[in-house]
């Protein structure tokens, strides 16, 4: 660790993650809407349902990329010394793609979710007119290219500092037999992030230019296996890579708070470089339905998901597990949430893996099912590790201390989340569909059991992010006295 | 079956995982070395290692004979001809060749899409999901099943199509073998 984070990354990291927190309370309530609306507890018109729907899952994914960004510059800053201009690059990019995607929402009325799955787009422009369409799948052109720009700097900073991609992942200690360990997780973890979703945005563009092209002649089109082949190697690649930046901060806080070292030694590095490979092989799982894919293809879905749980269960939560024994660890605001949100994101592998088994998929594919995994591994796992470390950081850069309130508001996010979860796995579990408006009377139960959750996950959100700014305070306060004594 | 299965596995396999992280949040309030923890974790880390494979293993073998993609498990289970139905997913609506069948038929959907995608999920009368295939565009996905109750069955659709996608759904009807329900 012989680098520091530039003051001018730190003042947008704020940014980031100032802005994730106050995006996710709203995205929050918009799915405590939808799930209301299910519930017959509220009514709203199928319309504004479905364009609420596209905000919520465009929302999540772009604050959880956000604080994804924001954890792994923090921590790489450590290691490697990074230009800050192109952190801001990103955010403004990121900035213009939303205002771009709620315009579209919010304005012109597109509502064909944050998949866009071809050619629903070039279909609803034919209908409600172009506009919508052509807002959206400019705005997400705009926000991915932003990320690309993001990583090919970092690409670039990785190959300068560790002699390439592969030597960051540590090849030359697994396939040339070098001794020792291999470069800091967060760069491991950075290299893995950078190869998948440099792919992932590649194939994003790819369909969405073809989309955009399609709108604006009709004249050219795209074969739709080959769209949805592009369209999930994006956004599910994409999503999961937020989890991959996020957990970084795992590694580095659990480390600090045990004072042990988390090393990334050759199993560490085997299960890094697998999951990478996995992750651009396993988005086959969300075309387990597409009898038309050839059936190796669809077997390699089922099997290499199964393989790509391995890595997280084998090192990542069991190093977490083994760090944390006997460690007489410290437990406030971030050790607590960073161990709780390794236990989110395995519960959440579970169901999902258990999902991506073909007969299964057979009768659950795209019931509430889907969203009941994706949410606990991103909203236990993933937004605990990002709340974790807006702590964290308020702590390390200003003098933010844990409060009962903290412990409060860890058990109340956690228990209902537990509870809107269980309503979701249930509700796909008797058969209720996904990304419906309106529901049938047997499912609406479940609905309202995860309403009321939602309200209590959300008065939690509150809480951690009044928590946050309050604490910002402090980093200011710090910021400045340090700037005054420099100067005296 | 597999609903069941797949509910009743999750709620173990957390509560496993729960007694893990309490039982660790637990021992972490001691202090001991870590050298000799991370030695004896290592070891631990293979059984369980070990022991991961062995259950995806397990689930592997059971699970990939028995794929939905192959008119095998129509064919296997009678003599019957196995019936061809043509079915079309048009926002919002499904357009079936035929919607009335008996117990015992065995039926080959043979399933695309008009104008987007849409997902092709046939649904028993107690509203348990039987069977499912996307219905896209310039494709055919074809999908087996055999009625074995009587009943009025519901096809939902279950991919996103847009703001009538939860109004896409058509009911089929289900004769008992030789006579009307």
């Amino acid at each position: 660790m012989n680098e520091s984070i530039h003051p001018l990354a730190k003042k947008t990291i704020v940014w980031y993650l100032a802005a994730a927190s106050l995006v996710l309370i709203l995205m929050m309530v918009f799915g405590v809407i939808m799930l209301m609306n299910q519930g017959n507890m509220i009514s709203i018109t199928p319309q504004w349902f479905y364009k609420i729907m596209t905000a919520h899952g465009t929302g999540m994914v772009g604050i959880s990329a956000l604080g994804g960004t924001a954890i792994l510059w923090y921590f790489l800053s450590r290691y490697v010394k990074l230009n800050p201009a192109i952190l801001i690059l990103n955010f403004a990019l990121f900035f213009i793609g939303v205002a771009m995607v709620l315009i579209a929402i919010f304005v012109f009325h597109f509502s064909d979710g944050w998949t866009f799955l071809y050619p629903l787009p070039s279909q609803s422009a034919k209908l409600y007119g172009a506009a919508g369409a052509l807002f959206f799948l400019s705005g997400m052109l705009i926000l991915g290219i932003g990320f690309l720009i993001l990583y090919m700097y970092l690409a670039a900073r990785l190959t300068k500092v560790y002699g390439g991609l592969g030597k960051a992942l540590g090849w030359d200690i697994i396939f040339r037999g070098k001794e020792g360990n291999g470069p800091p997780a967060a760069v491991v973890a950075t290299a893995m992030v950078i190869i998948t979703n440099s792919t992932a945005l590649l194939a994003g563009a790819t369909v969405l230019v073809a989309s955009l092209l399609n709108i604006i002649n009709p004249a050219i089109t795209m074969d739709p296996m080959l769209a949805k082949h592009l369209t999930y190697a994006f956004g599910h690649i994409f999503a999961n890579c937020t989890i991959y930046m996020a957990v970084i901060a795992v590694y580095e806080v659990l480390s600090e708070y045990t004072r042990r070292p988390w090393k990334s030694n050759k199993i560490f590095l085997i299960a890094w470089n697998c999951s990478t490979l996995f992750t651009l092989m396993i988005y086959t799982h969300h075309l387990l339905m597409d009898f038309a894919v050839p059936k190796w293809m669809l077997i390699i879905g089922q099997v290499f998901s199964y393989a790509n749980g391995l890595p997280v269960m084998v090192v990542t939560a069991y190093g977490a597990l083994m760090i944390v024994y006997r460690s007489r660890m410290k437990w406030d605001f971030a050790s607590s949430l960073f161990f709780l949100s390794m236990f989110g994101w395995v519960a959440g592998a579970i169901p999902a893996i258990i999902d991506a088994t073909i007969v299964v998929n057979h009768v659950m594919h795209n019931t509430k099912w889907v969203p009941g995994h994706f949410h606990t591994y991103m909203g236990m796992g993933l937004i605990a590790m990002i709340i974790g470390f807006m702590y964290y950081f308020n702590k390390t850069e200003g003098n933010q201390k844990h409060t009962s309130i903290d412990t409060f508001s860890i058990a109340l996010y956690f228990s209902f989340f537990a509870g809107l979860v269980g309503s979701f796995l249930y509700a796909g579990g008797i058969g209720a569909p996904r990304r419906w408006a309106e529901h049938l009377p047997q499912w609406v139960l479940s609905d309202q059991v995860g309403a009321v959750s939602g309200i209590f996950i959300v008065l939690a959100a509150i809480i951690f992010t009044a928590r946050f700014f309050a604490g910002l305070r402090s980093v200011r306060s710090k910021v400045h006295y340090n700037k005054k004594s420099a100067a005296s | 079956m597999y609903q069941q299965i797949a509910m009743y596995a999750t709620v173990f396999f957390v509560f496993l995982l729960a007694l893990a992280f309490a039982f660790v949040y637990g021992e972490s309030k001691r202090s001991a070395d870590y050298g000799p923890i991370q030695k004896k974790g290592y070891k631990i880390r293979k059984f369980y290692f070990l022991g991961l494979i062995a259950i995806m293993g397990f689930a592997s073998v059971m699970t990939l004979g028995r794929l939905p993609y192959d008119r095998h498990q129509a064919e296997a289970t009678g003599l019957n001809e196995i019936k061809t139905v043509e079915v079309t997913g048009i926002q919002y609506a499904w357009e079936m060749s035929e919607d009335q069948f008996q117990v015992g038929d065995q039926v080959q959907f043979k399933v695309t899409a008009d104008d987007v995608t849409h997902g092709f999920g046939l649904y028993n009368e107690k509203m348990e999901l039987v069977a499912q295939t996307q219905a896209m565009p310039e494709y055919t996905n074809t999908v087996y099943y055999t009625f074995e109750e009587p009943g009025t069955y519901q096809i939902l659709c279950l991919e996103y199509c847009s703001t009538g996608h939860h109004v896409m759904v058509k009911e089929i009807v289900v004769e008992p073998e030789g006579g009307s329900l």
